[in-house]
């Protein structure tokens, strides 16, 4: 390796060769250059004819120095220079190449496996042997890798394999590993940039051996991850950690839902000289729920992508409802209101208050109906205590006898408003407050609250007043218990006392202190172990786990205790699934700290070395290409000579840019294909012609085409029909609509339709196309139209599924299919006595014109010629009159399918009555 | 035979020819033939114009006899008209390979240049009455109006490069021609000049007048090249390399005026009219020029 400042060269010996290169010039100036070749009739004046002085015929100038050009830049390219070498890989011995895969080094993977290859280049160069130890630990049942010198290439491919792990490195594992390596080998270390367990034992271990390089992340490029974002009634917090106290930084946080689908973007600022970073996120409840991770914008990495479970959005609202059963009059029931209110949003349980607790309940409404007990009244109590919401609404039984379980004290009896027998009017709600959780809501007059039980007057009564009539008496009354809510409502949950459960209102109000419930902490310790669902990769990726992960006991995914048995990810049940994060676990991030002196300290993303090899060679080949234009154009070649000679360089680099131009001239010619389909529309368009359906079945499709070729001919000597050769069309992939007539026999082996087909088939009977489908079998007179016994008909059946075909019948006697060109009444093809079924003449779309015609006699045959005329089948049972028939058959169908019921109007009605002999 | 070709060859001819009246060639004795014509023979024959008066014979047809000249005198006259014939002319041009050669695309070949001169040529005298034929070609002079398609269709299928037989060298070919005809010659004439002055000897020692057009290239008169140039004959002539067109352009231009000159003196010997062109004038000049030389009409000479 030979350096010359920002320059190195790997292979300087090559360098040797340039001081051949004035040999090279006197060489090329010596042999004269190949002359012009020039034709000329006269010749003959010119032979025997010297210049008078002879100078020696020379190569121009600018034409060698061009070629000396080339010769030195493939020298130069052979030494290998190489721009801005760096030479940490390169040297003598071992070299132990140590590598943090953790979580932590995510967010700058890329860099850190760009230096690995760096190095390794530089390694394999100096043909070094590699040890290659990567410190957190592999997937469980993989196995430790080994530690053992390997070729640099065979490090360099595992490197570039190589994905960060969504656990922790652990580099207590790393110095146990490395105690069987020998002194004097050369370490680099690409570290994550922070303070683990076991760092110091490693970084002691490292100088133990030999020199030690580490690369470090420092500052904004240290780890940052997202932890567990707060949620406090409808506001949710997202927070971002950083390792490091730096100076002030912005990061977007990316909510999602379940597929992906973006919900909103959050933009958070790290103050100056803080690790933390908070912001505020207000969605509307049901956006809310449907958040299921929050990730940083931009970063990749198990640590930067925080997964929200069920638990942070499913609210289970449990009724308290004793008796289960519908009640006779529901309208009459405080349960069904309730019901009604919150059954769109949310998941809703009726049952005894035991039964309720058992389930994943957040909220638990009590209306007034359910007279429990105190053992029942002191495990609500409990349960609100632990974090729950009790929602209770009053009623006769509240307002006759009150227990303890209220927000407020109560007097006995309660209010009545608006009665029959007294002045007042029923009472209405006075607008809320910004403070109380129904804030915002907007209050209409036509609620009205008749009865009602009122508060004992205390001094804490108004902040535990949510909602008030406007004569001040409160309406809604609610108070912290422990971890939860009491929520009383001073009127009835059914329309006894108000008409408030009426309203919209009402749903309002009760999805509003649904949001305000956190969800139960459902998991109870030391239940059964979670099965994992979904786990992250290093990057964040969930993916479904591998058999590897194994289930997770619920006290270690509360407490966030991932590892590479338990990656993060989602565990559980599938849709009661419980999410184990990265940021829920005690992480700790403590950037690196200072080193001893004698290790060598680099920065990641440094101005990478560029082998400048490839390039030199592309110089050369270009100039080599001018070179040889330039040679074609001085021996006249290429380009006429021009009396005046015009600057060669600029034709060259003519020549050079049409060169260049090519994939582009070819980009261009792309369009061809759409043109040749232009062609096929013109082609089909030029003469009327008939199709056929290709099935796919050889023998079908041939008979179908000799045979519309037979009809063809036919029409054409006796009709005004001239139509052109048949065109056979693959359904779904051929444009339909050029053909007036479109015949399909029916085979078993056709494969079923596809949607591109049935669509175009619909189309083609939509807009008037006419299709004559062939069940080509002998057909039992008798039987019905399509026998579901034989084979073509269940074809029949499978074929047309999805296609909209009309009701038929069969062809009755006046139709116009019997007298469009000759008077026909059957049809005969290959086979005689089949009916032939068209769709009912008097339906109104359409003008009464069939589009489907079904038969059965398999006409294509009969119709088949062979190109000198021959028919190709013989008909059954037989004789020339049938074929006649047949053909004649063919011309009627020809002639309805592109006249329509024009023969069914009154023109030929004299030569008819006169040849029907009346 | 490409009959497109043809076509446009024709009506290229026509349409060079149409700027000019009719050519009437100026020719003291006319080549034997019974064909009716305006050059008067100077005898007793068929023709428009009056010849003499003569006395009535007997075996003269009465139809003959002028009654006004035989109401002036004595005896019966009768009259007599001159013998007028048309004159014929076999046309030629060089089919050799040195013919089919241009220095540049926009000019066109020697050879397309003169047939194009050779049929302009030839509407004109068929205009005037004259009767054309090729020479070298199967066919008699003829003077009716198929004559320039049958000359064309001739032109295009007579010579169309059989390089291994067909004439190497840019001389006419050997024919016995009646006397007192015309030839019009058009060709590049660079072959030896010995060469042509014993062909055009032998024509104009059957008392035949004519007319040489030679035909050549810029590039062959101007020797554009430069540098180190191998030089190749068009057929099988050798090739020349000259390390410095510059320094022989002069030289070889004075070779070039030498076989001009030669072939000036050649023709001025018989007291044929010579006129020179070059491809990338227009065929216009050299129509005028070949007109102006053959022309009866004292006004355009």
């Amino acid at each position: 390796m030979l350096s010359l400042g920002a320059l190195a060269f790997a292979s300087p010996w090559f360098l040797l060769g340039l001081p051949l290169l004035p040999l090279l010039y006197w060489l090329l100036r010596v042999t004269p250059p190949a002359p012009a070749r020039v034709s000329f009739p006269a010749v003959r004046l010119l032979l025997g004819l010297h210049p008078q002085e002879e100078t020696p015929a020379r190569t121009p100038l600018w034409l060698v120095l061009l070629r000396i050009a080339i010769a030195a830049l493939i020298i130069l390219a052979l030494a290998r220079p190489l721009l801005n070498p760096s030479g940490l890989g390169s040297g003598n011995g071992p070299l132990l190449l140590v590598i943090d895969n953790g979580w932590t080094a995510a967010r700058q993977w890329n860099s850190h496996v760009d230096e690995a290859e760096r190095i390794l280049a530089q390694a394999e160069r100096s043909g070094r042997p590699v040890y290659l130890l990567t410190t957190a630990a592999a997937d469980p049942g993989s196995g430790d890798e080994l530690l053992e010198p390997l070729p640099a290439g065979q490090v360099r491919s595992r490197v570039s394999g190589l994905q960060p792990r969504p656990w922790a490195v652990d580099h207590v594992a790393a110095v146990a590993r490395l105690a069987s390596l020998d002194r004097g080998t050369q370490s680099i270390w690409l570290s994550d940039g922070l303070e683990h367990e076991g760092t110091d034992a490693l970084v002691d271990r490292l100088m133990d051996i030999g020199g030690v390089t580490i690369f470090r992340e420092e500052g904004t490029d240290l780890p940052r991850l997202v932890v567990a974002p707060e949620s406090e009634g409808l506001v949710l917090r997202p927070t971002v950690t950083r390792a490091e106290g730096g100076p002030q930084e912005a990061a977007t946080l990316l909510i999602s839902g379940a597929g992906g689908e973006p919900i909103g973007a959050l933009e958070v600022v790290f103050p100056a000289g803080e690790t933390e970073a908070a912001g505020e996120l207000r969605l509307p409840a049901d956006l809310r729920n449907r958040i299921s991770s929050i990730a940083l914008e931009g970063e990749s990495g198990a640590a930067a992508r925080y997964l929200l479970d069920e638990a942070w959005r499913r609210r289970s609202v449990g009724i308290v409802a004793p008796g289960g059963s519908e009640a006779p009059q529901p309208l009459l029931s405080e349960v069904y209101y309730l019901q009604r209110a919150l059954e769109p949003f949310n998941d809703m349980l009726r049952g005894d208050v035991d039964e309720l607790l058992e389930q994943e309940i957040s909220v638990v409404l009590l209306p007034d109906g359910s007279q429990l007990d105190a053992a029942r009244l002191s495990t609500l109590e409990d349960w609100a205590e632990a974090g729950g919401m009790l929602v209770r609404f009053a009623g006769p039984a509240l307002a006759e006898e009150a227990d303890d379980l209220v927000p407020v004290q109560l007097r006995g009896g309660g209010r009545t408003l608006g009665g029959a027998l007294t002045w007042d009017t029923p009472a209405q709600l006075s607008p809320f407050e910004d403070g109380s959780p129904f804030g915002g809501l907007a209050v209409t007059d036509e609620i009205a609250v008749t009865r009602q039980v009122l508060a004992e007057p205390t001094l804490d009564l108004p902040e535990r007043t949510w909602a008030k009539l406007t004569d001040g008496t409160p309406i809604v009354t609610a108070e912290p218990r422990g971890e939860g809510w009491l929520v009383l409502f001073h009127t009835s949950a059914n329309t006894e006392w108000s008409n408030l459960p009426l309203s919209g209102l009402f749903v309002e109000m009760l999805r509003r202190l649904v949001d305000l419930s956190q969800g139960v902490a459902s998991i109870e310790e030391g239940g059964p172990p979670l099965v994992p669902l979904q786990v992250m990769d290093g990057f964040g990726r969930l993916s479904p786990a591998l058999p590897s992960v194994l289930p997770i006991a619920p006290e270690d995914l509360v407490a966030g205790r991932f590892s590479p048995e338990h990656p993060p990810g989602l565990y559980g049940e599938e849709g009661a699934s419980r999410a184990l994060n990265i940021g829920d676990a005690e992480n700790e991030m403590l950037p690196l700290g200072p080193l001893p002196a004698r290790i060598q300290e680099e920065n990641y993303r440094q101005t990478a070395e560029t082998d400048l090899f490839a390039w030199l060679l592309l110089a050369a080949l270009l100039i080599g290409l001018a070179d040889f234009v330039l040679g074609l154009r001085l021996r006249g070649l290429g380009w006429r000579p021009e009396p005046a000679s015009g600057s060669g360089s600029g034709a060259a680099a003519t020549t050079a840019l049409c060169l260049l131009a090519l994939p582009l001239v070819a980009l261009a010619l792309w369009p061809t294909a759409t043109k040749a389909a232009d062609e096929d529309i013109v082609e089909a368009l030029r003469e009327t012609r008939f199709a056929y359906v290709i099935t796919g079945v050889p023998a079908v499709d041939r008979m179908s085409e000799a045979g519309l070729t037979g009809l063809s001919r036919l029409l054409r000597q006796r009709t005004a029909i001239e139509p052109g050769d048949p065109q056979g069309v693959r359904l779904g992939r051929d444009e339909l609509a050029f053909y007036p007539l479109l015949y399909w026999p029916i085979s078993p082996e056709q494969r079923s339709l596809d949607t591109a087909a049935r669509d175009a088939l619909n189309d083609y009977l939509l807009y008037g196309g006419t299709i004559l489908i062939d069940l080509r079998e002998q057909s039992a007179a008798g039987r019905g139209l399509l026998g579901d016994r034989s084979q073509n008909g269940q074809a029949l059946r499978r074929l047309t599924a999805g296609i909209d075909v009309p009701p038929l019948s069969p062809v009755p006697p006046d139709h116009v299919m019997t007298k469009a060109f000759y008077l026909l009444q059957d049809f005969p093809g290959r086979f005689d006595g089949g009916s032939l079924w068209v769709e009912s003449p008097d339906r109104a779309d359409n003008d009464g014109v069939a589009s489907v015609i079904i038969g059965s006699n398999d006409w294509a045959s009969a119709w088949a010629v062979d190109e000198y005329g021959i028919p190709l089948a013989a008909v059954v049972p037989g004789g020339e009159r049938q074929r006649e028939m047949a053909f004649r058959f063919g011309v009627n169908l020809a002639m309805y399918a592109l006249t329509g019921n024009y023969k069914a109007d009154q023109v030929h009605v004299p030569f008819i009555l006169e040849r029907l002999g009346q | 035979m490409n009959t497109a070709e043809q076509l446009l060859l024709q009506h290229d001819s026509e349409l060079l020819a149409a700027r000019l009246p009719p050519l009437l060639l100026a020719a003291q004795r006319v080549a034997a033939t019974v064909a009716q014509g305006v050059h008067g023979r100077r005898r007793v024959g068929q023709g428009e114009t009056f010849w003499q008066f003569r006395q009535y014979e007997v075996g003269d047809s009465p139809q003959s006899i002028d009654w006004r000249r035989t109401a002036k005198s004595e005896g019966v006259y009768v009259r007599q008209m001159e013998w007028e014939a048309a004159q014929s002319v076999w046309l030629w041009r060089d089919s050799a390979p040195s013919m089919s050669w241009r220095s540049d695309k926009s000019l066109p070949l020697k050879r397309e240049r003169a047939e194009l001169l050779l049929l302009a040529l030839s509407v004109l005298l068929l205009r005037a009455g004259e009767r054309v034929a090729l020479l070298g070609g199967e066919r008699r002079p003829s003077g009716n109006k198929e004559a320039v398609s049958r000359l064309a269709a001739e032109l295009l299928t007579d010579a169309r490069p059989e390089t291994d037989q067909g004439p190497a060298v840019g001389v006419p070919p050997e024919v016995l021609l009646p006397r007192f005809g015309q030839v019009i010659l058009i060709g590049d004439f660079l072959a030896p000049l010995d060469e042509i002055e014993a062909r055009i000897c032998r024509f104009a020692a059957r008392g035949l007048k004519g007319l040489v057009i030679q035909v050549l290239d810029p590039a062959e008169e101007t020797l554009p090249y430069e540098g180190r140039v191998r030089f190749f004959g068009i057929a099988e002539e050798s090739d020349w390399l000259v390390s410095r067109v510059d320094d022989v352009r002069h030289a070889y231009q004075e070779r070039l005026a030498a076989q001009q000159a030669g072939l000036l003196e050649i023709l001025q010997r018989v007291g044929w009219r010579t006129t020179f062109h070059r491809t990338d004038h227009p065929a216009q000049t050299a129509l005028l020029a070949a007109y102006q030389a053959l022309s009866a009409e004292e006004g355009l000479a």
